[in-house]
């Protein structure tokens, strides 16, 4: 560590953790994916998991989102238990997520994918759906209108929001993407690999992208990352894992020095040279 | 906060009671009619020779329903598509052997040695007819949807098992066709504890179980069999190791189709009658028989076929041939609502 | 661009064109069989396609919208023309000390043994008990990847048959499930206030019922499609993850889906049970799950006016091409072939040569979405990679 002052942390980490995940563990037969992994998540903080490839993060992320039950360990999100709980349950306790493949729904336009996003907030049932009361009607309009507002939000011009996501580039489907996620208006958001594909100039304007959101709409953010300039540009807090457990937490300078962490990145040998 | 470990104990004995229904569940519920009929008969008529007959039927003719499963869990394993049209290959199997080994002048009572002879000439012709049949079918009906989505080719097999369908029937019209009894097939060979042994069930099982070990060695051992393994685990690891995927599959559906001729032959000298729908009934049946066992699993093909001939046998005997087709659809269903995975399950390429 | 009229807006214009064009067609469709003298097999041709029409349109809210690959439709089939049979026709007649049980139904039927519902009530209980069904039958598949659900649900569907056929020799106190082959004939021809009873020879009432029944069924699905169930629909077969990721509850969504199509089906089965005048074990094979298949497919899969057009066409092939054309080609040749003796062999050619040729249908679902993104600026695509989503490695 360099002789200037302990960095001091940001304010965002003392906030009271919106998501507590407790003890996780993930057995898939022999194998153990995720090993014994606590992890608290401050409300408002943007905070990202970190680790070489292989190392459980996504794992960790589909056990956090309800796509796998952990073989141990208790996850709860505001005040909620969601520890079996399914995605779309997750989903609609304030917990949305973006993909590191990119999966939109090929054969809907880009608002159609966003109004997606809002389905658990819309109430029309099959027999509204047919009747099409003044409600229902109401609910189609403002469902589309708050579509078309995402969409603007995260940057995708009007003359775009009716075509084919698929035909979209690939910069403006990430940020369909992120528009659909929210649309369901989240507490939180988990990022999958986002910067996946991007250049360093796309790269930074996600990252202002970020902290915007979090300013504006209040958003509690979680990366899994593996580009560092993001990773340490954005993160007010890491968290390393390694062949599916935790091996460090905390801020990044702290965390990026840690020979624990250099040596999980590129082996032994550097860690001592380090 | 939390200092200690909290594992989330009640839910994890749900997961346990499910995992044992799972496994175990299966496995009762096949038990549970012989069983049943066991004690039944117990009490009737003081032995077990009705059960036993059932079950030796139920073996032999299981073990041509194997045969036919190996086919379609081979073809599974590697390409992850069910061979609608595997069925009627099996059909034309029959079809195939019937008419050759007429058309060559064999009849019953002639010498064994004649006879012999015959009949592993007519195994070849079929075989070699219905792998070509099935490489055509991948060729036309799969290769060119690899990249569409899984809807494309099922549709495309069905379609094939309508054709082949039809070409049965304009070749032995629409009833079931009576075909030379070569082999003597109700002839009683042994008499074990009361229970009969015929001709048909030594040939169903000295056919099948030297073909099963072949296929598992060559399957484990050659370098096709390991290029199949490979492509079936990962193909484009499996490209990328040099290996031609394409010939690869070709050669697994022509090896499958092979398996449904030689099973085609058999089930002909077996029932001494063959229709055109046999192939239908034939598919689902052998269907249900390889998923029982666990897709993709050889061993548990064969061990399916098995179990499914004996539930089709007891059925047969005691509810009644019309309602058999119905009982076998239900352990089908059951099957995979319970352990999709099978008896031997084995994991496929994607979880599920 | 597409051209613009002066003073509205695109979108307003084309659903002007839309509902003009609507009307017009249900104008046609009305007047037409005045084409044709009363009672001519085109008629009867025509109201059974449209039956078709309204099976096929079931089945494409399955396939079609939400991706479920059903092989077994014929069971709701079988379930809609069985209500029909059973509460309409003499078949249990030892109800009610053989007076026979009656509800809302007139003239000689209120006398006769057997149960006799009015038709429009046996719509509805048809409708109902498929749906339930649908509900059954779906249930299992749930957790099924997308061969599975075929085999799982062809299963039923053969059961079913199983039960229809046999169904003759299971009584239950006197009275059998079902006819068998002979089948539960004659059935009751539909019995409307005003417009009074239909003949079994006056074929044009029968035919504008169905018509009318098409324009309902052509209503819920318009609907359906473009709401809140129906984009979740197809959000689930274009990607089940994303789907539940974003907060649509797969089970639910889904059983709507089979329960839905399930009740069409039903509702065609009646009106089919009682067209036909005869509900037998022969009509609800297997063939009958892949000629509606065939319908979405060549129609265009989750394509609403597709569907109707591949039904149109193939229950024309199927009752009239194949017996009527086709079939005088080997006499001009001189051969006594009999053609319809190849009509399943043509039904799976013409299967196979669609997906290979055209799998989109003959009018794809967003055709012209996707025609306007062939003209797109902006096409500098990434095709989405559809992994599978379960790696054991982060």
């Amino acid at each position: 560590m360099s002789a200037l002052q302990a960095p001091t942390p940001p304010p965002s980490l003392a906030n009271p953790a919106i998501l507590e995940a407790t003890d996780i563990t993930k057995q898939f037969g022999g194998l153990t994916a995720v090993s014994d992994v606590s992890f608290t998540l401050p409300e408002r903080s943007i905070v990202s998991i970190i680790g070489p490839n292989g190392a459980g993060k996504t794992t960790f992320f589909n056990i956090l989102t309800g796509f796998y039950k952990p073989t141990l360990g208790r996850i709860t999100f505001a005040g909620q238990t969601i520890t079996r709980s399914r995605p779309d349950v997750v989903m609609k306790a304030g917990m949305a997520r973006t993909f590191q493949n990119i999966r939109l729904f090929a054969t809907m336009t880009a608002a159609e994918n966003v109004m997606i996003g809002e389905h658990s907030g819309m109430r029309a049932g099959i027999f509204g759906s047919i009747v099409r009361t003044p409600r229902v009607r109401r609910e189609e309009r403002e469902t589309l209108e708050k579509a078309h507002a995402e969409l603007e939000y995260v940057g995708i011009p009007a003359r775009l929001h009716d075509h084919l996501a698929i035909n979209l580039s690939y910069g403006d489907q990430r940020r369909v993407e992120i528009a659909r996620a929210l649309a369901s208006d989240p507490k939180v958001l988990l990022l999958d690999e986002p910067t996946a594909g991007m250049n360093p100039q796309e790269s930074a304007q996600l990252t202002e992208f970020m902290r915007k959101l979090r300013a504006e709409r209040g958003l509690t953010i979680l990366l899994i990352e593996h580009d560092m300039k993001v990773v340490m540009g954005v993160s007010e807090r890491l968290t390393v894992l390694d062949h599916g457990e935790k091996i460090a937490e905390g801020l990044p300078a702290e965390v990026r020095a840690n020979p624990r962490v250099v040596e999980a990145y590129l082996g032994r040998s550097a860690s001592v040279e380090g | 906060m939390e200092a200690a470990s909290i594992p989330a104990q009640q839910s994890f004995s749900v997961e346990r009671l499910r995992g044992l229904i799972s496994k175990y569940g299966i496995i009762i519920l096949l038990l549970a009619g012989p069983i049943a009929f066991a004690v039944i008969d117990l009490s009737d008529q003081g032995n077990l020779v009705r059960l036993g007959d059932n079950l030796v039927a139920g073996v032999s003719n299981g073990a041509i329903w194997g045969l036919v499963a190996i086919g379609y869990t081979l073809v599974y394993g590697i390409v992850e598509l069910i061979n609608f049209a595997h069925g009627d290959v099996f059909m034309i199997g029959s079809f195939v052997s019937a008419s050759f080994f007429v058309s060559i002048g064999l009849h019953q009572g002639q010498e064994v040695f004649v006879l012999f002879v015959g009949l592993v000439l007519t195994l070849v012709i079929a075989m070699f007819a219905c792998g070509a049949l099935n490489s055509m079918i991948e060729r036309v009906a799969y290769r060119p949807l690899r990249t569409a989505p899984k809807l494309a080719p099922l549709i495309t097999a069905v379609g094939f098992s309508f054709l082949l369908q039809n070409v049965g029937l304009l070749w032995k019209t629409g009833s079931q066709q009576s075909i030379p009894d070569l082999i003597n097939a109700q002839h009683t060979l042994a008499t074990i504890f009361g229970v009969q042994i015929q001709n048909s069930a030594v040939l169903a099982i000295a056919v099948t179980i030297p073909l099963l070990l072949l296929m598992t060695t060559f399957i484990s051992r050659s370098r096709l069999g390991k290029a199949m393994r490979a492509t079936a685990q990962d193909p484009e690891a499996a490209r990328l190791m040099g290996i031609n995927v394409d010939t690869t599959i070709s050669l697994t559906f022509a090896i499958g189709g092979m398996l449904a001729g030689a099973a085609g032959l058999i089930y002909a000298l077996f029932q001494t009658t063959i229709w055109y729908f046999q192939g239908f009934t034939g598919g689902l049946i052998a269907f249900t028989a390889a998923v029982m066992g666990g897709i993709g699993n050889l061993r548990g093909a064969v061990l399916g076929g098995l179990i499914i001939g004996c539930i089709q046998q007891i059925s047969d005997n005691r509810i009644g041939t019309s309602w058999t087709p119905a009982v076998v659809f239900g352990y089908l269903i059951l099957i995979m609502v319970f352990k999709p995975t099978g008896l031997l399950g084995e994991q496929t390429r994607d979880a599920g | 661009m597409t051209a613009r009229m002066p003073s509205l807006p695109a979108g307003e214009n084309r659903r002007r064109l839309n509902i003009g064009l609507a009307l017009v067609a249900i104008v046609v469709g009305i007047i037409l069989p005045f084409g044709w003298p009363n009672g001519a097999p085109f008629i009867q041709d025509c109201a059974q396609a449209l039956a078709y029409v309204v099976m096929a349109l079931g089945l494409n809210i399955v396939v079609g919208f939400a991706g479920l690959l059903d092989l077994g439709y014929v069971a709701f089939f079988a379930i809609g023309a069985y209500m029909a049979g059973y509460f309409g026709s003499g078949f249990f007649d030892a109800i009610n000390h053989q007076k026979g049980l009656h509800f809302l139904v007139g003239g000689t039927t209120a006398h006769l043994p057997g149960i006799h519902f009015n038709f429009i009530v046996i719509l509805i209980i048809a409708a109902a008990v498929a749906a339930l069904a649908g509900l059954i039958i779906g249930l299992p598949t749930l957790r099924l990847r997308g061969d599975y659900i075929a085999i799982v649900t062809l299963a039923f569907g053969e059961i079913i048959y199983i039960f229809a056929v046999n169904g003759d020799s299971i009584v239950i106190g006197g009275q059998p499930l079902t006819a068998g082959r002979q089948g539960i004939s004659p059935v009751d021809p539909i019995d409307l206030p005003i417009v009074g009873r239909f003949g079994l020879l006056d074929l044009r009432p029968w035919y504008w019922f169905a018509l009318a029944l098409v324009v309902i069924v052509l209503f819920v699905n318009l609907r359906l499609r473009d709401s809140r169930l129906g984009r979740a629909w197809v959000a689930l077969r274009e990607d089940e993850v994303a789907a539940v990721a974003m907060g649509i509850p797969a089970v639910k969504t889904k059983l709507q889906a089979y329960a839905t199509g399930a009740a069409f089906g039903g509702i065609a089965g009646a009106f089919l049970g009682s067209f036909l005048n005869t509900v037998n074990a022969d009509q609800f094979q297997f063939y009958f799950s892949i000629l509606v298949l065939g319908m979405v497919i060549l129609g265009g899969l989750g394509s609403i006016w597709g569907v109707v057009l591949g039904a149109i066409v193939l229950s024309f092939i199927n009752s009239w091409f194949i017996p009527d054309v086709l079939s005088t080609i080997p006499g001009k040749l001189g051969s006594t072939f009999d053609v319809t003796q190849i009509t399943f062999g043509i039904y799976g050619f013409l299967l196979v040569v669609i997906m290979i040729l055209r799998p989109q249908g003959l009018l794809p679902e967003r055709r012209h979405k996707l025609e306007l993104a062939e003209h797109d600026e902006n096409d500098d695509s990434v095709a989405t990679a559809n992994e599978s989503f379960y790696t054991a490695q982060a």
